[in-house]
């Protein structure tokens, strides 16, 4: 309670404060940080109930009219959030279209336009095929623009499915009468009725209230029960209790209230819509893209105007030119590896999404792979967001209670007495009870109405001593009483004593049993004696010691401790017939028998410390950013080991050498704990430093600004940061996370939005899937562009070498396109499907700025070295079928003019005279050989991609099937071409001789053994000179 | 491992950033939670100069794509205003060319400069080997005398003298200007057969059957004489200008050469030109020359220009000597005979030939 009003405070003070540190943030940041800062403006809270009738023309009994109503709701729009804005469809279908390399080829394709222009303006009747050309290119960038849009249509459709919220209701005064309207309707000046159970439908003032108690988890993220009333507590409207907010769940109790704010109004709508304000960065995968598109448009385009000049310059025509040039663009951009990598991305999302990693946005696949800091929401994400026991002290020992899911496993000695009076105690006085209708349910899953912490006592008691309502029926209850406790105002457990008398289920014992709860130091001044190993003894200053000493223990563990005590009445003075009665308290409440102390804590997943033990070992920094208390924060903390067991903070240190915390080295503490308040005095260079310096961080008490801020930290730290969280208050964290992640069960529409990723299962362990598969896309989408870019030499080549030499064009521009979007498709994909080569979840994450996507190594690696290899393969085989054909190598050299001329009878090398279209011919099946080449030489291409640093066969050839299903097609897909269609002139394919086919095959090996040969030094001498240069 | 050493080494960033070694350092270490990792570390960091040098590869890398995407970058901002950063780039690409302080151009130092000379020296020298190879052995399997496939050239094309980029005959009979260069191309065309030459130069052979020569491939073949005056009225022998200064023009025909080319069954390929398209009485009459409007067999089978050096192509002239003129007339000569096909739809001179006549008087 006193924490809450604290942080209340601490909000106020904060946003005064953050005003004078905002010059040291850009202005830009300032803007964003402003509209965070902005107070909901409210001052509802402090009016009175006649002041809010005059205020919003209501009646608090007879409510509005419904024409008033119906005048407002138009007004007024929808109760409901404004979903985020969307791109408009067509808006998102034409960046597919211009995107990427779909700019050089609409430039490609217009050049050729204007080519023929020109053609037709010299001679009307010349060939469409510039047209066709032209018509092809268009055609290609609309379908893989197309198939783009197709990928991310399908991936946003899955979360269509989340954000179709239940259509909630509202009971609502409106004409004197009651009535349930959907809660969209409501608007300002209503009077709505809500109990326990209800999501409250829009931000309250409450008019009256009976034990109503919120759970504001959706705004603060912890999900501790609140009183309200309708007393105006406090002037922070969020700290005051007379308003219940928009989207919070009522508990308990029952409550009237006024709608104040509606819709996007609300405090949540304003949340929610600052997330939306929090710029989308660009994914580290859309960087790397663009870098690797920059490069290679840079190379085509440059080289495009190099040969332009180059042929300008040797009195080519500048037809021809344009033509070479279109020739050079096309041959350079990889026309179909856009495509492949959505492809991939896709399969990994898949993947991903049988691992409940549900990825709204593809590139996020990668984003989690080179995630370098983990900033993670602890309650529902590392824990499992449930009040669960976890120790027991009784007989002056402290026993451990099984906190994992499902409770299975209950180790601790429960042969004493004391525990079988404990146990009465738990499952007596605990006002929680199973919905009905859950028979078959397991226990931990039942659900149960009732606070958190009756709800784990009553769990607690279920699994151990079995059937609680039975036994609760056994021992009727006569009486309960909480009893409010003067100090505190009442509103948590912690304040207040509950107590209720029982009947004995033994039917020899007609006393009857007082049994009483709470806070330990309250429950021990209610006692006289305590209860060791079943025998009740007085409570001397020993037992008083050990108490204390396990109280401050338990309490050091970040957990909820809870007193227990009993007491039998005396049956001559409390005979059956008594009546006891609340109000006059006519039984003893003190002098009780002390029995035990249980003590409660959200506790870890667990699967969690194994998870964070790996992300570790991925070289992963997790950070636990958090609106709970700093002690509980840290407990939690140490026990999933984001704060490794042996590790320190300033403060244990201090500790440890018994000195000040200030004459601490910060540098020797590995371990640090920020809280909130510690947090808004910090100037950015301070919050730099505590994250460069500390691997392990807690930051407890901390507000959804302050997130923000904490990610923008780790940000200017050039980390990827990957945010977790379910509530409101993380959407704007989760927004500006380089991959922000939601919870699927717990998280809220808001943060779901917001978010990257949903996990389905809530599960932490989940991200450690993510992170791997993250890192195998990214080394595998090396290996589908390295394998892609390589064959663009053996495209290119042909184009220069034409220019300079004059040959007859080896292969034109539409069989090029039949490599890069016919056979080179499959194979690239395949190899998103191969496994990884090492342990990658062992190596440190990539360096954003330095390992980048496509480096030096891997586009010199392709392009010199096997790209030249399959150029040099290619041309024999083009040059044995020119030769084969009557046109010897030498022969062909400058052959180019005369061989494009309108000339029927040229001669060959054997004195054989051809007519153009003869000619002609061969030139398509000299484009058929060079296909055939360069797919023949693709397949080893392919092989040696399989891995970057690991022989073939330690990788294995056939592990992955996918690879062959590749080769296959590669080969079906070129049969097709050639023989199916090699008739189809307009593909410029012929019928390929059958012995051509193997010409290539031995540069096929030959690359296969050169690239084995530069694994084998790199693995021989790593970190090496030849490491450095090759390994890409 | 790789991504650790990777990792550690300090970020380089272009316009002189410099992160302090050891501060980044220090953060990577608190990464590891292993204590025995963290003594790895340490031993690494002993060993300075072995990471500069390490970093001084990975700028390499940087700037050298740094200066492409820059590159990239101006040919796409042509005509945009140099903004500041324009001169920042480009100052950065000159250090980059030479950086004197740390002495080294192209961001290479001269070790790993001359290494990489060495090893691309190398390797573009086996390659260089390997395709010579591999063409001399290409050039050792393949016949110099007899082509290895002839498919593609077959069925034989023709083409008609004179030709001058264009099909269309279009000339003033009355205007020598417009006919001249036809008789001048004909004139230099039919210099190798003069009778003189091919007296001198081949045998007269057998007509009506193939002038078959045994022997090795490599022997040097005699080719069957064809005179100039079989052409009569078109050899220009007795008519200079070709029948072009009378309205009735000679049009020569020549069958393309084929290697082993032999018209089956022994019948000589035979020449028939009709109009093409329109009324076929424009065209009255055609003498051919020789008269019996055929290639003879004694002039095949052609034996490959490295043998059979002297081989001149036997022709076929057509004498237009009655055409309608002013007025263009298409015509079309096939050739016909078996083994000949002359309606190949994508290639209009296979077989055939289609020229227009436009005689104006």
């Amino acid at each position: 309670m006193k924490d809450i009003q604290n942080s209340g405070k601490e909000d106020g003070q904060e946003k005064s404060s953050r005003g004078r540190k905002d010059t040291c943030w850009n202005r830009k940041k300032n803007r964003q940080k402003q509209e965070i800062k902005e107070e909901p403006d409210l001052d509802d809270h402090k009016l009175s109930s006649e002041d809010l009738e005059k205020k919003y023309g209501t009646n608090i009994v007879a409510g509005l009219s419904s024409a008033r109503a119906a005048e407002l709701l138009v007004r007024d729009g929808p109760n409901a959030l404004s979903p985020p804005k969307e791109t408009p469809e067509i808006i998102k279908f034409l960046k597919q279209m211009v995107g990427g390399f779909s700019i050089l080829l609409w430039f490609g394709a217009i050049l050729c336009w204007i080519a023929y222009g020109i053609q037709y303006s010299h001679d009307p009747s010349s060939s469409l095929d510039n047209v066709y050309l032209g018509a092809v290119l268009a055609v290609v960038v609309i379908l893989t623009g197309m198939f783009a849009y197709y990928q991310e249509a399908k991936s946003t459709n899955i979360m269509a499915g989340f954000s179709k919220m239940i259509p909630r209701q509202a009971l609502v005064i409106r004409d004197a009468e009651k009535k349930t309207i959907p809660a969209e309707q409501l608007v300002v000046g209503d009077i709505v009725e809500i109990k326990g159970g209800d999501q409250i439908p829009a931000d309250l003032r409450l008019l009256s209230s009976q034990g109503c108690k919120v759970d504001n988890s959706s705004l603060t993220g912890e999900s501790e029960p609140q009183g309200r009333s309708c007393e105006c507590t406090h002037d922070n409207p969020l700290e005051t209790k007379n308003i219940g907010f928009y989207s919070t769940t009522c508990l308990e109790g029952t409550a009237t209230g006024m709608v104040i704010n509606t819709g996007d109004r609300t405090v949540i709508g304003q949340i929610a819509s600052l997330a939306s304000g929090v710029g989308n960065e660009k994914t580290p995968i859309a960087i790397e893209i663009e870098h690797f598109v920059h490069i290679v448009a840079g190379v085509a385009v440059s080289l495009g105007i190099t040969f332009f000049i180059i042929a300008v310059s040797m009195k080519y025509p500048v037809l021809d030119s344009i033509i070479f040039l279109i020739g050079i663009i096309v041959a350079n951009v990889p026309e179909g590896l856009l495509a492949t990598v959505t492809v991939a991305l896709s399969l990994t999302a898949k993947r991903m999404a049988k691992k409940n990693c549900l990825v709204k946005n593809l590139e996020a696949v990668e984003t989690l792979g080179s995630t370098s800091i983990i900033c993670s929401d602890k309650t529902g994400t590392l824990t499992q967001n449930r009040m669960t026991v976890a120790h027991l002290w009784f007989d002056n020992r402290i026993f451990v209670a099984d906190t994992s899911e499902d409770h299975s496993n209950q180790m601790f000695d429960q042969s004493s007495g004391t525990w079988a009076s404990l146990a009465k105690i738990i499952t007596l006085c605990n006002r929680a009870e199973f919905k009905t209708g859950q028979e078959s349910v397991p226990i931990m899953k039942k659900i149960v109405v009732g606070d958190a912490s009756e709800t784990a006592l009553l769990k607690f008691s279920e699994v151990i001593v079995g059937d609680v309502m039975e036994i609760r029926k056994r021992n009727r209850k006569e009486m309960e009483a909480p009893i409010n406790n003067t100090l505190y105002p009442a509103c948590s457990i912690l304040s207040l004593l509950q107590l209720s008398i029982h009947e004995t289920d033994d039917p020899d014992d007609n006393r009857f049993l007082v049994v009483m709860k709470g806070a330990p130091e309250r429950i021990l001044e209610k006692c006289s004696t305590i209860m060791i190993n079943g025998q009740e003894q007085p409570l001397d200053e020993s037992s008083a010691e050990a108490f204390h000493t396990a109280y401050m223990e338990l309490g050091g563990l970040g957990e909820r401790v809870l007193g227990f005590c009993h007491l039998y009445l005396p049956a001559e003075e409390f005979p059956e017939t008594y009546s006891f009665d609340t109000d006059a308290m006519n039984f003893p409440t003190s002098n009780l028998c002390f029995v035990g102390l249980l003590s409660l804590i959200d506790p870890p997943r667990s699967t969690v410390p194994d998870a964070v033990a790996k992300c570790r070992s991925a070289g992963i920094k997790v950070i636990m950013v958090t609106g709970d208390h700093p002690i509980t924060a840290k407990a939690i903390a140490r026990s999933v080991g984001i704060i490794s067991a042996n590790s320190e903070t300033a403060e244990d240190i201090a500790k440890r050498l018994n000195i000040a915390v200030e004459q601490v080295n910060k540098r020797d503490a590995k371990a640090a704990v920020v809280t909130g308040m510690e947090l808004k005095d910090m100037s950015s260079e301070q919050l730099d430093e505590i994250l460069a310096n500390h691997s392990e961080i807690v930051f407890a008490r901390t507000s959804p600004q302050q997130k923000l801020i904490i990610v923008e930290g780790c940000q200017r730290q050039d980390a990827v940061v990957a945010v977790t969280g379910d509530g409101v208050n993380d959407s704007p964290a989760l927004k500006k996370a380089d991959i922000g992640i939601a919870m699927g069960i717990a998280g809220s529409d808001a943060a779901k939005n917001a978010a990257d990723m949903v996990l389905l299962d809530d599960n932490f362990a989940s991200i450690v899937t993510g992170v791997e598969e993250g890192r195998l896309i990214f080394d595998n989408l090396k290996k589908t562009i390295a394998y892609t870019l390589t064959k663009n030499i053996a495209e290119l080549c042909p184009f220069l070498i034409y220019i300079v030499l004059g040959l007859p064009l080896p292969i034109g521009t539409i069989t090029i396109l039949f490599i890069d979007l016919g056979t080179d498709i499959i194979p690239s994909v395949a190899l998103a499907y191969e496994k990884a080569e090492s342990d990658i979840m062992n190596q440190k994450p990539r360096h954003k700025k330095e390992d980048r996507l496509v480096n030096r190594p891997l586009a010199i690696y392709s392009y010199l070295h096997i790209g030249l290899m399959q150029s040099l393969g290619a041309f024999v085989v083009y040059f044995t079928v020119y030769a084969q054909e009557g046109f010897r190598p030498g022969f062909l050299i400058g052959l180019r003019v005369d061989w494009e001329k309108d000339m029927n009878d040229l001669e060959d090398s054997y004195g054989q005279e051809w007519t153009r279209y003869q000619r002609q011919y061969q030139e398509w099946t000299g484009y058929t050989a060079f296909f055939v080449a360069i797919m023949v030489q693709q397949i080893a291409d392919l092989i040696i991609r399989k891995t970057r640093r690991n022989s073939i066969f330690q990788q294995g050839l056939f592990r992955n099937k996918v690879i062959w299903v590749g080769i296959a097609s590669q080969i079906i897909i070129a049969l097709i071409l050639s023989y199916g269609l090699g008739s189809v002139t307009a593909l410029n394919l012929t019928m390929l001789r059958p012995q051509y086919w193997f010409v290539a095959v031995p540069f096929a090996a030959l690359i296969w053994v050169y690239d084995e040969v530069r694994k084998f030094y790199i693995r021989r001498y790593p970190g090496g000179w030849w490491d450095m240069n090759m390994y890409y | 491992m790789r991504r650790q050493l990777r990792s550690r080494r300090a970020p380089t960033l272009p316009h002189g950033y410099h992160y302090r070694l050891d501060d980044q350092d220090e953060v990577n270490q608190n990464y590891l939670a292993d204590e025995e990792e963290e003594a790895e570390e340490e031993a690494r960091m002993m060993g300075v100069p072995n990471l500069e040098k390490e970093e001084e590869e990975d700028l390499v890398e940087e700037e050298k794509e740094e200066k492409e995407v820059v590159q990239n970058e101006e040919e796409e901002g042509q005509g945009q205003p140099m903004g500041n950063t324009w001169w920042q780039k480009l100052q950065l690409i000159n250090e980059y060319l030479w950086d004197p302080e740390q002495r080294r151009s192209l961001a290479l130092t001269g070790q790993s400069c001359s290494l990489i000379l060495i090893l691309y020296f190398l390797f573009y020298a086996s390659l260089a080997a390997v395709i010579t190879i591999c063409m001399y052995t290409l050039l050792l399997a393949i016949s110099p005398y007899m082509p290895t496939f002839s498919e593609r050239v077959k069925p034989p094309g023709i083409m008609i003298r004179p030709f001058a980029h264009s099909l269309n005959f279009n000339f003033n009979v009355s205007e020598p200007d417009t006919w001249q260069h036809y008789v001048i191309s004909l004139n230099g065309f039919l210099q190798g057969y003069n009778d003189s030459l091919q007296e001198e130069m081949n045998v007269d052979c057998p007509p009506g059957q193939y002038f078959l020569q045994d022997g090795d491939e490599d022997e040097d073949k005699k080719a069957c004489q064809f005179k100039r005056s079989f052409l009569k009225n078109c050899s220009g022998l007795e008519d200079p200008t070709f029948g072009y200064s009378t309205g009735r023009p000679c049009i020569l025909l020549k069958m393309n050469r084929i290697v082993g080319f032999r018209p089956e069954l022994g019948d000589p390929v035979k020449v028939s030109c009709k109009v093409q398209t329109g009324d076929e009485n424009d065209i009255r009459s055609i003498n051919y020359y020789p008269e019996s409007a055929s290639f003879d067999l004694r002039y095949y089978p052609y034996y490959g220009k490295l043998t059979h050096v002297n081989y001149t192509s036997p022709l076929v002239a057509m004498h237009f000597t009655d055409v309608v003129k002013n007025q263009a007339v298409p015509v079309q000569c096939q050739l016909k005979g078996k083994s000949i096909i002359n309606d190949v739809i994508n290639d209009r001179f296979v077989g055939r030939v289609i020229f227009t006549l436009n005689i104006e008087t």
